[in-house]
């Protein structure tokens, strides 16, 4: 019942397309967009390249980036987030990188690390990294005082008090930060593939070489499985989310 | 004194009419960044060809490469333009725009570009290495492949993947890609920046093959054939020119593409300008988009004869 309005628009959509109200070249009907979906499927594009590997190598991309991202911005972020010194002082880094756009990092990033993927990994880091940096630092900060207090008095290491009160603690906004730092990474990923990507295995790269050809079925197709492979990636953090978070 | 306003407006609107259809319309033109092929719409810029035969250019597009070049003309952007055999073609069988090819306008001028110090002696070399193009299903793509082909490469071994001309020269240089396969000015652009050589040329891969077209929207043109003749006309007359007058051309050259003379009079030196296409050559390249499955199976022939159209400048000719 709840996807009926969806089913609504794309039938109307079929019927303008097929009455050519809606331009075929311009926007292409539903129906020829599962045809493109299925060539993709089949013959891959460029002609031999299956849309496995596309999605493999772009997943590979956006999933180093986001690990790069988690290690270095976790440990940072509860730093920051437990010294009110080291927050004071990086947090002009921040506040002056973070509002760079990542895809204005592209042309650098080629420059940097080439057209492989390094640079891609690059760009999806720097996506990745500030989403999860605040989040860390708002998380550690929202702990109740007491309880780091607490843990010091009753003699808890700095290591101890890192790892089972900060950590844990924080451990709810630190998970929205890294589901929204997925999502921008993913985002950002395919874009940045629009340069050119070395083994010619990419979702960016595939739209792309869709556009060469001039098949706006295929573009389009194309977009879809990157939405729906988004979708999918939130839904699998979600429901780790769950998990992780049994003892609250 | 309504029946005098009435007549007087209607005096008006024919007025309009007469002098709207007096004007010359405007031609909306498209090219390719820093392609020395389409040097004859620069030429005839500049020397006022066009000016001379009636037709008002506007330039409407400077693209990157072909497919962008054809996505424009099927948001109606354009109304003429100078871009690629293949792509244009391309374009037209997957029915993303209605364009003709009225005129060539280059034929030859493409090289496959390899780093100085190379290993790479031979088209055969390139096998397991990785090679650029400027994108799919663009002229270079095909002679590329037909290179491979001819040398007994299988296209297949080779990776080869599309990056933008003027990154090719900086991926090159950084060891990221082993040879790219570009329009001039790009090859000479590589080779006297002493960072390429050239491994093979267009006259070794298909000889006197055809490059560039001069593409009409067809609406366009049903609407406006007198325009398109005059563009015809100076187009023509360009080509002549840049035969005639080689050094005033290399000018224009440097003009537009802001290149150094040794690059650019080294690039033109590969360059042939033409303007009559055949038809036994746009059918080699449908065989061609169909084999590499760029295109579904349609007619060679029947395709051949809907793209193009040499009625025109035939007439423009005679």
């Amino acid at each position: 019942m709840r996807y009926l309005p969806i089913l609504c628009v794309v039938v109307i959509w079929q019927v303008l397309s097929f009455s050519g109200v809606i331009p075929g070249n311009r926007l292409p009907s539903p129906v020829n967009i599962i045809l493109g979906f299925t060539e993709l499927l089949t013959q891959g594009l460029p002609p031999g390249y299956a849309l496995a590997g596309h999605c493999i190598a772009s997943l590979k991309r956006v999933l180093s980036g986001l690990a790069i991202a988690i290690v270095t911005a976790l440990p940072l972020g509860i730093a920051m987030g437990y010294w009110t010194r080291a927050r004071n002082y990086l947090t002009p880094f921040v506040e002056i990188i973070r509002p760079i756009p990542p895809l204005a990092w592209v042309p650098i990033a080629i420059l940097w690390f080439g057209i492989g993927d390094r640079s891609s990994s690059f760009i999806i880091f720097l996506g990745a990294f500030f989403p999860i940096l605040l989040n860390t630092i708002g998380g550690v900060l929202s702990i109740n005082r007491r309880l780091i207090e607490s843990s010091i008095i009753l003699g808890a290491k700095k290591r101890a008090l890192f790892t089972k009160v900060l950590l844990p603690g924080a451990m709810p906004s630190i998970i929205t930060g890294v589901r929204i730092a997925l999502g921008i990474g993913w985002m950002t990923l395919v874009a940045a593939e629009f340069t050119g990507v070395k083994s010619g295995y990419g979702l960016g790269y595939m739209i792309m070489t869709a556009r060469d050809i001039q098949r706006p079925d295929q573009i389009i197709a194309g977009m879809v499985v990157i939405g729906m492979i988004g979708y999918a990636m939130d839904f699998g953090i979600r429901q780790m989310e769950h998990k992780i978070l049994k003892w609250r | 004194m309504k029946k005098v306003a009435v007549v007087a407006s209607l005096v008006m609107v024919l007025l309009g009419a007469l002098i709207s259809m007096a004007a010359s319309r405007d031609v909306r033109l498209g090219y390719l960044r820093n392609d020395l092929h389409h040097l004859a719409a620069w030429v005839a810029m500049d020397k006022g060809f066009f000016r001379e035969e009636g037709v008002n250019v506007e330039i409407a597009g400077i693209f990157n490469a072909g497919p962008e070049e054809m996505t424009a003309f099927a948001s109606r952007s354009l109304d003429m333009g100078y871009l690629g055999v293949a792509p244009s073609a391309t374009g037209l069988a997957n029915r993303s725009a209605r364009i003709r090819a009225v005129a060539l306008a280059n034929a030859e001028g493409s090289s496959v570009v390899v780093r100085k110090d190379s290993a790479i002696k031979e088209v055969r070399d390139l096998a397991g290495k990785t090679v650029a193009i400027p994108g799919y299903s663009s002229v270079q793509d095909f002679l590329l492949r037909k290179a491979l082909e001819a040398a007994g490469a299988d296209p297949k071994k080779v990776n080869i993947i599309a990056i933008k001309p003027p990154e090719m020269i900086v991926a090159l240089n950084a060891k990221q890609i082993d040879a790219f396969i570009a329009w001039e000015p790009h090859p000479s652009k590589a080779v006297t920046m002493g960072i390429g050589r050239v491994l093979i040329s267009s006259p070794m891969i298909w000889k006197d093959h055809p490059c560039c077209v001069v593409a009409v929207d067809d609406s366009f043109y049903k609407e406006n054939p007198q325009v398109v003749k005059s563009f015809l006309k100076a187009h023509i007359r360009a080509t002549a020119y840049i035969k005639k007058n080689p050094e005033d051309a290399l000018r224009i050259g440097m003009k537009y593409t802001g290149m150094d003379e040794a690059t650019v009079r080294e690039a033109i030196s590969h360059i042939q300008y033409h303007y009559f296409a055949k038809e036994d050559d746009i059918k080699e390249y449908v065989r061609y988009l169909l084999k590499f499955g760029y295109v579904k199976s349609m007619n060679v022939d029947e395709f051949a004869r809907e793209y193009l159209d040499l009625k025109a400048i035939k007439e423009v000719v005679q």
